[in-house]
């Protein structure tokens, strides 16, 4: 490759209501950026070839699997982690991380942070989804521990709380 | 994991698109959605020096209705299809594909056309876009042509276009009116790519198939149409046991692919279920009446 050509860019970006500028390589991932540059470690990475879903983020309000976004394709938008999932709740837990808390929704909690992302956006599509709409919203999102029975419990609980905080995209 | 390095950037119009592909000539590719060619990229099978980000050019968003049809942006995500009532009941079977594609964070990135320019033999929506007769809309600094989709696909990852091609859009006719449409998918389990998957658009009238397209995808080196069977449709009675026995047609002719993920006489064995499957809820959706 040419060596004069450029291969950093400026990422300039909204990430949990503050705004983060950095010039980072751009092969860099919107999760490393996150992991790395900003140190918001909740964002797990599990596979790394977007089958797991551990790495989800809201990107412009819409859940994304971030190994699978550059931090260069996010400039300009609008990002939320699983750091600021309980934002509105005044340091208590938002519906679907409540859910989770009651149903025992996880054991050793890897798969979370990208459960509850994905829940979230299952119920702002679906606010009243069934088992099996339950269970292919959350797809793309693996979890070794729990057998899934427990999640989707804690998903038709967080429907039956009413309205998820986040607004709708 | 990550990609080898390469230059980034993201012109704000097509045109400026042309220019970055011009300035970096046999070396940068287009990136949509990311959400084939990352992956690619992280497993370094695709080493590009340059990814020109196509997100900028808003001449490749949204959708419109057409004297024949329906026109889609290249760069519409699934999900936005997904959220598009109008589209959707104009174009029978697309609510259904959209359905079994992947998951919903890779449904909010993955676009049309990058769907259709990957060139890849398991994709759900050539399937249905060739079923529905679709053609795909390219343009280069030199001009605009406009490809019928089964010439665009030419082998495993490959397609009619040049370093130099944007695909801009996948232009849709309406179908005959009353025309049912179904999509069928035996999925591999990890990927939720198609091992089989089938298309069926069928048009009926006084019990007699007046319109049929089927069109397979992930059984061979690429999406097409089964036309043995469209031709053994068109004219048929309307019934459960002739579109049974029609579908049993599926396999012939078809050189199924033989990989990790199937042998080919179990791919050839999915390829007519999945068809006697499309058929039957096609042709129930067309308004056929039967007593099963
Ligand atoms: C976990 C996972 C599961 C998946 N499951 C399925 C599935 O079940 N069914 C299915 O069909 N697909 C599936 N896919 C693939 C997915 O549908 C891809 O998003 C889609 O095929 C590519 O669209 P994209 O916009 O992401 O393209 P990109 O990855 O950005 O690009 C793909 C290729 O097309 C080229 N390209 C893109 N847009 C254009 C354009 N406008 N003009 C010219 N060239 C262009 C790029 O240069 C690149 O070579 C899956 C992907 C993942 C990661
Ligand atoms: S780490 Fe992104 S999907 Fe697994
Ligand atoms: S709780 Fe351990 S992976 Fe889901």
């Amino acid at each position: 490759m040419d060596p004069a050509r450029n291969t950093d860019v400026v990422v300039d970006l909204e990430v949990n209501g503050r705004s983060e500028v950095r010039t980072v390589p751009a092969r860099t991932l919107l999760v490393h950026f996150l992991r790395e540059n900003l140190g918001l470690t909740g964002t797990h990475v599990g596979c790394d070839t977007t089958q797991c879903g551990a790495c989800t983020v809201e990107l412009d309000g819409v859940a994304v699997k971030s190994c699978t976004v550059l931090a260069a394709q996010a400039a300009g938008s609008t990002v939320r982690t699983i750091e600021d999932a309980s934002a509105s709740t005044d340091g208590g837990l938002d519906r679907v991380q409540r859910a989770f808390w009651d149903e025992h929704g996880l054991q050793c909690g890897f798969c979370t942070p990208g459960m509850v992302l994905a829940v979230r956006q299952l119920l702002r599509d679906n606010p009243r989804p069934t088992d099996d709409e339950i269970r292919h919203g959350i797809d793309g999102n693996l979890c070794r521990c729990t057998g899934y029975q427990n999640i989707v419990a804690a998903a038709r609980k967080a429907a039956e709380a009413g309205p998820t905080m986040a607004k709708a995209d | 994991m990550y990609p080898a390095e390469f230059a980034y950037e993201r012109p704000s119009s097509l045109d400026g698109v042309f220019t970055a592909l011009q300035q970096n000539p046999g070396d940068a590719k287009l990136l949509a959605g990311g959400q084939s060619l990352l992956p690619m990229m992280k497993l370094r099978l695709a080493t590009p020096a340059m990814l020109v980000d196509l997100a900028g050019a808003a001449e490749l968003r949204g959708q419109w209705r057409t004297d024949s049809g329906v026109r889609i942006g290249a760069l519409t995500s699934y999900r936005e299809l997904q959220r598009s009532p109008r589209t959707l009941s104009l174009l029978p079977g697309l609510a259904d594909t959209l359905e079994v594609i992947a998951d919903q964070q890779v449904r909010a990135r993955g676009t049309v056309g990058g769907a259709l320019a990957h060139g890849d033999p398991t994709a759900d929506l050539p399937a249905l876009m060739l079923a529905l007769d679709a053609e795909v809309r390219i343009r280069s600094r030199g001009g605009e042509r406009v490809v019928a989709l089964g010439d665009f696909i030419t082998g495993i990852f490959s397609t009619d276009l040049a370093d130099d091609d944007v695909l801009t859009a996948v232009d849709v006719p309406l179908p005959p009116p009353s025309t049912g449409a179904a999509y069928e998918k035996f999925e591999q389990p990890a990927s939720h790519l198609a091992l089989c998957g089938v298309a069926a658009a069928l048009a009926i009238e006084g019990g007699t198939i007046q319109h049929a397209r089927v069109a397979m995808t992930g059984v061979s080196a690429t999406p097409r149409r089964l036309t043995t069977v469209e031709d053994a449709l068109l004219g048929a009675a309307a019934d459960p046991s002739s579109l049974d026995e029609i579908a049993a047609l599926a396999p012939h002719g078809v050189e199924p692919l033989n990989d990790l993920h199937a042998p080919a006489e179990y791919r050839s064995h999915l390829l007519e279920i999945a068809t006697r499957r499309a058929l039957h809820r096609a042709a129930a959706r067309a308004g056929m009446r039967w007593t099963e």
